[in-house]
């Protein structure tokens, strides 16, 4: 292992009865950085995450953390560990406080909870009982749980699901102060722009399987010097499709919105306006971008991200 | 050890904080305490009934002209024999060894009613028959030169006080006979009795003194049954329980927190009953005897065990509140712990033999001193240790930490 891979799984396996729910897969994750498992729901990045943190033995494959290869998480690598789960609770009739005492607790070297509660942002809610805490809140109170031991190895397990547009970026901002902390963070999730956010390096994982592993700009590239021109249009007529297919081949139509590939902007550009006229279809929302890794997806298994 | 701890203090907290565990915890065990006090004055008018009574006949050898010593004897001896095969008697008579030292013997057996052992003492004093005979004969004026029957109750025992109660009845039947027998009806010359109350207290306190050890086991077996799945079952499907498997923190260690917090929830569930049952309601028995102390902490266990055991035997919470409420009414009334178990039907009686409450109830009454144990003491001690390690066997094998996927 060279010195900057903090975590290393080779052809790790996990099935449930006749389901091949992690499929084989390799990867590395180096340190210092953010490595997220980008796929649809049911791809297999809990069940990977839940192999890494001990809450399930692989079936077959190796784990590498810490430079020591182990065929189930120990205790002494759980003590450099953090972990946020998906879907763990609290006991509700607890309050902020005693929680985050309990599970330091647990841990050789503690960091103060104080420091965690400003950490976290939940000092006001010190005394509050979980019960009555938001859901932003809760999760912030899972992220300070995950860092009550100042862990090296952080796993975030769709940390920002379910989380209104605010507290998703204040757990943006926590987990870019981990990483400017030099932690290395495992992260999984099936929102596109988190991962290209977040990410220094990112696994697509579909059916159990890696299908495409890279940074972000790598992943992406792989689109070559193709620009995206993305525009709404309702109740599109059949007719006016078939004459954009006479223009463009390279396009593809999602509920009211249609992409277009190009590497041509301005001539595909005077086609588009030309053919909005040429059959009076408004181009609503038009917005020209680089490609992302919902593309990448798409283009991969023929599906969206969140399908 | 600071794991532990807190785990400790976090299932004590999350208990005191919850309604629901609130109203089990303390509300019912007091509830029941009160409604029982009241229930408990009419217990063992029904049903198989036998008392142990010490029996000594100052009068035997002496003049017994009209037979009289040698007929209430007699009835006490028929009460002291089986009536129809399978059949307990009502008495089990204890009497001294011929040429044994009768106030020796008295002073023995008053202790041992003191100790609960015994459920009444009765002594024929010397003369009784004689003297009987001249008031009926008339050669003395009714209520000169008697010589009363004693009768010695304990004031701290329930049995007591119906033993109280049948023995008057007993003489009463006395009375009927002789004076049928010599054809004079006159209520003067009925067999006199004095009853000998050991100590001072009033029949509340004695029912108080009987229900008392009853009810803290009541509670701590309602902690066991349903707070010990509870806590487990609810933690784990609420997955509460997968936060702590991804931190450093053993099963083994969790368990010893989770213990240490249910032996401190039963320590203050006892507490406040105690010191109810003391002040509220006149209590006076004391459990500072070591055998007391163990055999709460014993029953503490076995039931934590046997909540461990419903916890490992079920796929979700509700389905654990399910089975402890199938057990619980069965464990809870086939052991004692409410009222005498003797006359039950013989499947019923193979129940109360297999319960580990039937030798909690009897091993903490008979170490307060309010009962005198019908079991040998190894099984008062024995039956609860195999249940608790049945339960763990069990539990450590199919115990689920965390939901089934």
């Amino acid at each position: 292992m060279s010195d900057n891979v903090l975590l290393r799984v080779h052809d790790l396996v996990k099935h449930y009865g006749d389901v091949r729910a992690v499929d084989g897969i390799s990867f590395e994750a180096p340190a210092g950085s953010v490595f997220t498992l980008l796929g649809p729901n049911g791809a297999g990045k809990t069940t990977t995450l839940e192999m890494l943190e001990g809450i399930r033995e692989p079936d077959a494959g190796e784990m590498e953390i810490f430079g020591v290869r182990l065929a189930r998480i120990t205790r002494p690598v759980k003590q450099r560990m953090g972990v946020l789960l998906q879907d763990g609770g609290f006991e509700p009739y607890l309050k902020v406080r005693e929680i985050l005492h309990l599970f330091a607790s647990f841990f050789g070297h503690p960091v103060p909870v104080d420091h965690v509660l400003s950490q976290v942002a939940l000092t006001d809610k010190a005394g509050a009982q979980v019960r009555a805490l938001s859901g932003g809140q809760r999760q912030r109170l899972a992220v300070g749980v995950a860092l009550i031991n100042d862990p090296d190895l952080v796993f975030l397990d769709e940390p920002t699901t379910g989380l209104d547009p605010q507290a998703r970026r204040n757990m943006w901002s926590i987990v870019g102060g981990l990483e400017e902390r030099g932690k290395t963070v495992v992260l999984t999730t099936h929102y596109m722009e988190e991962a290209e956010a977040l990410s220094d390096r990112v696994c697509i994982l579909d059916h159990g399987v890696i299908i495409a592993e890279g940074t972000p700009r790598e992943l992406t590239q792989a689109f070559g010097e193709e620009t995206m021109i993305e525009f709404h249009v309702e109740d599109l007529p059949s007719s006016a499709l078939e004459r954009l297919g006479a223009c463009r081949k390279d396009y593809r139509v999602d509920g009211a919105t249609v992409t277009v590939e190009t590497e041509d902007l301005p001539t595909t550009m005077e086609t588009l306006f030309g053919w909005s006229r040429e059959q009076d279809v408004p181009l609503r929302n038009l917005v020209v971008r680089q490609p992302n890794l919902e593309d990448v997806f798409l283009s991969l298994t023929g599906r969206r991200l969140r399908e | 050890m600071k794991g532990i701890l807190f785990l400790a203090r976090t299932h004590v907290l999350t208990a005191i904080r919850e309604r629901i565990t609130l109203f089990w915890f303390l509300i019912f065990p007091v509830f029941m305490l009160v409604l029982l006090s009241l229930i408990f004055g009419q217990i063992g008018q029904e049903g198989e009934i036998n008392l142990d009574v010490a029996w000594i006949n100052r009068d035997a050898g002496g003049e017994d002209p009209g037979g009289f010593t040698t007929a209430v004897e007699s009835v006490f001896e028929r009460l002291g024999t089986e009536q129809a095969p399978g059949q307990l008697p009502l008495f089990t008579l204890h009497r001294p060894d011929p040429g044994e030292d009768l106030d020796t013997f008295l002073e023995e057996q008053l202790t041992l009613l003191r100790r609960g052992r015994w459920d009444a003492v009765i002594v024929l004093p010397s003369g009784f028959g004689q003297a009987l005979y001249a008031g009926i004969a008339g050669a003395v004026e009714p209520g000169e030169g008697t010589a009363p029957l004693s009768v010695y109750m304990s004031e701290t025992s329930v049995a007591s006080t119906m033993a109280a109660e049948i023995i008057e009845q007993v003489l009463g039947e006395v009375d009927r006979e002789i004076l049928a027998r010599t054809g004079r009806f006159d209520p003067s010359l009925a067999v006199e009795s004095e009853t000998v109350w050991l100590g001072a207290s009033d029949e509340e306190t004695r029912y108080v003194d009987f229900l008392l050890p009853g009810i803290v086991l009541m509670g701590f077996f309602v902690n066991g049954l349903f707070g010990v799945p509870g806590a487990i079952l609810f933690n784990r499907d609420r997955k509460v329980l997968r936060r702590y498997w991804v931190t450093p923190l053993s099963v083994p260690r969790y368990f010893a927190g989770f213990a240490l917090g249910h032996l401190a929830l039963c320590g203050l569930q006892f507490t406040l009953l105690y010191l109810l049952g003391r002040y509220g309601f006149g209590a006076t028995i004391s459990f500072a005897q070591p055998a007391a102390a163990l055999t709460l902490l014993l029953a503490a266990l076995t039931f934590m065990a046997f909540g461990f055991l419903i916890a490992s035997l079920v796929r979700t919470a509700n389905a654990g509140m399910a089975t402890a409420n199938i057990l619980n009414m069965p464990m809870m009334f086939l052991s004692g712990m409410f009222f005498p178990v003797a006359g039950l039907p013989a499947f019923l009686k193979a129940v109360v033999y297999a319960n580990p409450v039937s030798y909690l109830v009897v091993g903490l009454r008979t170490s307060v001193g309010v009962e005198s144990s019908s079991y040998a003491p190894a099984l008062l001690v024995g039956v609860p240790l195999g249940w608790i390690a049945l339960s763990v066997v069990v539990a450590a094998r199919r115990l689920k930490w965390d939901v089934e996927r």
